[in-house]
């Protein structure tokens, strides 16, 4: 086991991905940076730093700076995909996938039913999302609700280092398009990771914390606010299982059925508006095949119903945090 | 006069949190020229050299080599060139002001209450609530200023109304369960935590799950199976749990695992309680027990930290001692309870346990006579039993268990005397009881057990 | 065209005003106290002020991430800008917008964006409806170099075109799409006006460093749009004196690139020496307007400090004009 930060877990990864199978490339926003520039190719490295050293490694063919052209990256990754390869395609800010969504959603989610199972289009979009930086209304949100809802599309969210290596690695062997969320606030975050190969299956939850009154179903940055709300419980007597879904598309349906059936109450963490988003499709999937396990209704944290706002006190009152997933559990569990 | 600006630490690339000082290239009071490097930053990301936007120097480096600070922190202070005087630099430092530039998820005052809703007689017309909750808030007499709308704009929902019109509950803690141990099989988390529970195993089990996955009904089938590779001589019978039984292994397990007990224990000379009590009426003699219900009753009036309920975050303390009294029946323990233990004389609790005794064998007690209480106590001398440490019985605080009377040297008053003499052993809920509150009531009792002419 | 001294005053009073707000920020940015991210214009200042000096407060600009400049340029308030990137209840957008998306529609700023490229179709559709107004206004989308290659872009350039729509793309060439540079991501070689007579439209090139020579293009471009011509385009080179963000190491710049840029390509400068050459404005008086414009930042930073934040409780108001 190594110590590493998500950032270094994606970028080793991506390196030994890259190595072991000649047909992964990549290609996107500055994701060599430089080119064209005084300073030359890799001056930057990506500016999430999760692709240095790949182009001096794998080569322009490989690893492919793009113009600003969110629709072409996304595109050019369908027919890479559809001719052979594994492109892994960068979106620097989730939040462009508004500007790509076409490619998405009309393309690659589509191809293998439409063309009658018999082709496949091993595409990686890496989007980079998440608020809590003051990156302001273009710059912060969590799409993976909506692209969760897209039947063929896979939606990966590790929360930590080892999920961000074994989720990228299965991401990379499959032979479906994934979506793979990388939460800006948690690259920095360190974990240990497991040496030489690790795939971690999609649709298998990781059960973080175990308890039996209340499940605290999460993903993603929303995994670690919600275990400082369970440590905060726990000292009230309060114990939670708490479930990172690591894929919302597979989802894990049986893990949070399972666990809802023990406790009895159900809050859902997601850093999104409330509508149609994931915490309300967990909740009905709670409501409709737990029904009568359910001692209370579920509890829902998530942001309220408008855009995500620039000043720091509005995005803190946006932002779901421990505060206010502990409030949401203490609220189920008096509900009478 | 020399500028000075407070140097800090740069902030490169949004989610930069914070970073290390690497080195400090120049020294304090050096003056250098504009694009010298004066410090290496390091970050998670990359290392950096800040070079100097025009010439200067540091009259004063704060931060120190290898040192990580959070973005915007004071590092040095910065001259335009000139000296300055210590107090000027003091003067710069004093009124630095470094922002909170957190994304932990950290939250300052940005508490959101609900909508205030003014305080009305009548429900308005106006007023955001369902027709359904508006019929049950006018049935139940309630007033709306009383109700915390749920709803958009704070629109009261028939939900709302039901809570407000049902009493307080303190839910039923399971609490933290140990982590279930990492395994490399396939398995649904319920899977891995009922394999550790009941021992089974998920090597060998074979998954019903999608691709294979083991899942509950898979564990739990193996369970039985698992049972019947322990060896046993000569058979065994299989008994299920009725559901009283289930209920006492609950709600035992729960007070156990949930309640951290701490146990104080004395022992008392008994010699002039049983003297006491050899002296009563033959038919209406009241037993041992019913002498110590009182002596526990009368103790918990002077010492009233013990005479409580723990009810979630609050402790229900009481103005008269209830106290329930362990009872062994053909279906298992019951807890029958004696109200108003203080209030009544000894011969009275004869009559109200010999009644409870009863109905508690023929198995006819009513809820309310078994359930609530403020104090237990559990009495095994009838079977010879010399000590015994007895669980809390929630929600009450305490319970003492008594062993039978047996002889047992005391010191007298300065002659070693061999008198009958009882084991007390009290377990307390320390979330709600400390240790001196104990003391003082087996104090309490001691004193009573002692001189029971006081009973 | 002769300009008169008060214009040149004034143009010279815009741009310092440019330059030491965002020279501000960039010592402001330091200190940590302003959040998010933020993209500096300094350096592009001849451009904004030599485009939006031809419009009247009814002609529509959109802007980009890099958008200070333009706001300033087209008349937005100073004070209330700096109060919105503090994130100040009182800044023009309520501290929801911050740096990247300013907007005031009654100067007829339509507003900054944050996605690249996400401004010129409006900027058409700015223009279609001001042709239906009839009142001879205009619309400008400003685009980068990095813009220049999104299709939202295209599109609009040949929408604009095919609709007769007085739309006017300036296309700011700075020479780096955040990271990368011109030479490698515009494909064709370097010239993007080339690309807006392609789709069918009159294109201008001018020094965005030199305001006399973007003010003088600009001036025959309107005349040509607001003739009824249908769109336009221009593309000026120009230089950014700071990184892709602040906080941009920009370790892409070559060594001394930074400095010579400063020394060669600083549109205050060259216009201090053309209107001295040429004897058209004493000296003083622009020492005068940048002590004033001083002031004005020192004054817009102290509000800013001062302003309360937005209440938390008002994080969900303004989705909607009207919602239930």
């Amino acid at each position: 086991m190594a110590v590493m930060t998500i950032r270094e877990a994606i970028l080793s990864t991506l390196h030994a991905e890259m190595e072991r199978d000649p047909d992964i490339m990549l290609l996107g926003e500055d994701v060599v940076g430089g080119n064209g520039t005084a300073g030359g190719p890799e001056a930057i490295g990506g500016i999430w730093g999760t692709s240095g050293g790949l182009f001096a490694r794998f080569g322009p063919e490989r690893v492919i700076d793009t113009p600003i052209s969110e629709s072409a990256i996304v595109g050019a990754a369908a027919g890479a995909a559809l001719a052979g390869k594994r492109p892994v395609a960068e979106l620097m800010f989730a939040d462009f996938v508004g500007v790509s969504l076409d490619q998405i959603w009309n393309q690659i989610a589509k191809f293998r039913y439409m063309f009658g199972g018999r082709t496949r289009c091993p595409a990686v979009i890496r989007l980079i999302y998440g608020a809590g930086m003051n990156t302001a209304a273009q710059h912060s949100q969590s799409v993976y609700a909506m692209l969760t809802a897209m039947p063929g599309l896979k939606v990966v969210l590790p929360a930590t280092p080892a999920d961000a290596k074994g989720l990228l690695t299965e991401a990379l062997r499959g032979d479906d398009p994934v979506m793979f969320f990388e939460h800006k606030a948690l690259y920095g975050v360190k974990g240990e990771v497991p040496d030489g190969e690790h795939r971690q299956r999609f649709g298998e939850a990781r059960m973080v914390r175990e308890g039996g009154d209340v499940t605290i179903v999460a993903c993603g940055r929303m995994v670690g606010f919600s275990e400082k709300a369970c440590d905060r419980l726990a000292a009230d007597g309060i114990g939670a299982d708490l479930i990172d879904l690591r894929t919302t598309s597979p989802l894990d349906e049986e893990a949070i059925l399972d666990s809802v059936e023990a406790t009895g109450r159900l809050v859902v963490v997601d850093e999104s508006p409330p509508r149609c988003s994931l915490a309300a499709d967990i909740a009905a999937l709670v409501a409709t095949r737990a029904f009568t396990s359910l001692k209370a209704p579920p509890g829902l944290v998530t942001g309220p119903h408008s855009p995500i706002p620039f000043a720091r006190e509005l995005e803190r009152a946006w932002v779901p945090s421990p505060q206010k997933v502990e409030a949401a559990v203490r609220r189920v569990l008096a509900f009478r | 006069m020399a500028k000075l600006r407070p140097f800090t630490m740069p902030k490169w690339g949004i989610e930069m949190s914070e970073g290390t000082v690497a080195e400090w290239m120049v020294a304090e009071n050096q003056p250098f020229a504009k694009g010298t490097v004066l410090t290496l930053i390091e970050t998670d990301k990359i290392t950096n050299e800040v070079e100097a936007e025009a010439d200067g120097c540091f009259v004063r480096l704060i931060a120190e080599a290898g040192q990580t600070y959070p973005v915007g922190a004071l590092l040095a202070v910065l001259s335009d060139g000139g000296e300055a005087s210590a107090e000027e630099v003091e003067a710069v430092i004093a009124g630095f002001r470094a922002v909170d530039a957190r994304f932990d998820g950290s939250e300052q005052g940005v508490a959101m209450p609900p909508p205030a809703i003014e305080r009305v007689r009548e429900i308005p017309d106006g007023l955001a609530i369902s027709p359904v909750a508006r019929e049950k808030t006018q049935a139940a007499g309630l007033d709306v200023a009383d109700l915390h709308g749920s709803g958009r704009g704070g629109r009261i929902t028939a939900q709302d109304v039901d809570q407000a019109l049902r009493p307080s509950v303190s839910p039923h803690l399971v609490g933290v369960l140990p982590s279930s141990p990492p395994s490399s099989c396939f398995a649904t988390p319920m899977a891995r935590r009922l394999s550790a529970l009941h021992g089974v195993p998920l090597e060998g089990l074979t998954g019903s799950g999608p691709r294979g996955r083991i899942r509950k009904a898979d564990v739990l089938a193996a369970i039985p199976a698992a049972a019947a590779v322990v060896p046993s001589s000569g058979g065994v019978e299989i008994i299920p749990m009725s559901s009283m039984r289930r209920t006492i292994a609950r709600r035992l397990t729960e007070a156990k695992q949930t309640i951290p007990h701490f146990y104080v224990r004395r022992r008392v000379r008994a010699d002039r309680l049983l003297a006491l009590r050899a002296a009563a009426a033959g038919e209406q003699r009241p037993s041992v027990n019913d002498y110590l219900i009182r002596a526990c009753a009368l103790a918990l009036m002077e010492v009233p930290q013990l005479n409580i309920q723990v009810q979630g975050q609050d402790i229900h303390r009481f103005a008269s001692a209830d106290i329930a009294v362990a009872v062994a029946t053909e279906r298992g323990l019951v807890t029958p309870i004696v109200t108003r233990a203080d209030d009544r004389p000894v011969a009275e609790i004869r009559g109200v346990m010999a009644a409870l005794i009863r109905k508690a064998k023929a198995g006819k007690l009513r809820p309310e006579e078994f359930s609530g209480g403020s104090f237990s106590l559990s009495n095994l001398g009838g079977f010879g039993v010399e000590q015994f440490d007895a669980i809390i019985n929630p929600p009450q605080g305490a319970i003492l268990a008594v062993g039978a009377a047996r002889p047992e040297p005391i010191d007298d008053e300065g002659a070693i005397r061999v008198v009958p003499v009882l084991h007390l052993s009290l377990s307390c809920d320390h979330r709600a009881i400390d240790g001196a509150d104990a003391g003082r009531f087996m104090a309490a009792l001691a004193a009573l057990i002692e001189r029971p002419e006081l009973l | 065209m002769q300009l008169s001294r008060e214009a040149l005053i004034g143009a010279y009073r815009r741009m310092a005003t440019i330059r030491r707000f965002e020279e501000r920020l960039h010592e402001e940015i330091k200190t940590g106290e302003i959040a998010g991210f933020t993209h500096l214009y300094a350096g592009q200042e001849a451009v904004a002020v030599g485009v939006c000096d031809h419009l009247g407060v009814d002609d529509m600009i959109v802007s980009t991430h890099r958008g200070h400049g333009h706001c300033i340029a087209k008349g937005c308030d100073v004070t209330g800008m700096m109060l919105e990137i503090f994130g100040r209840a009182g800044g023009l957008c309520k501290g929801r917008g911050g740096s990247m998306h300013i907007a005031d529609l009654s100067v007829g700023m339509l507003g900054a964006n944050g996605i690249v490229g996400g401004g010129a179709p409006q900027a058409v559709g700015a223009a279609l409806a001001a042709r239906l107004d009839g009142r001879g206004r205009v619309a400008i989308a400003f685009s980068g170099d990095g813009a220049c290659n999104q299709g939202t872009t295209f599109e609009a350039m040949n929408m604009a075109v095919v609709t007769k729509a007085p739309a006017i793309f300036v296309f700011e060439n700075n020479h780096y799409s955040e990271h990368t540079g011109d030479a490698y991501a515009v494909g064709t070689a370097n010239d993007i006006a080339s690309r807006a007579e392609a789709f069918g439209m009159k294109a201008w090139r001018a020094d965005g460093c030199d305001y006399f020579d973007t003010h003088a293009a600009m001036g025959e471009l309107l005349e040509h749009v607001r003739a009824g011509h249908g769109p336009a385009a221009i593309e000026l080179d120009t230089e950014r004196f700071y990184g892709h963000f602040e906080g941009d190491p920009q370790r892409y710049r070559g060594k001394g690139e930074l400095d010579r840029i400063r020394e060669e390509r600083d549109c205050l400068k060259a216009f201090r020496a053309k209107v001295g050459q040429a004897k058209l404005l004493d000296i003083t008086d622009l020492d005068a307007v940048d002590a004033e414009v001083a002031a004005l930042i020192d004054g817009a930073v102290a509000e800013a400090r001062a302003a309360p934040p937005p209440d938390p409780e008002t994080v969900a108001d303004d989705v909607y004009v009207d919602y239930l």
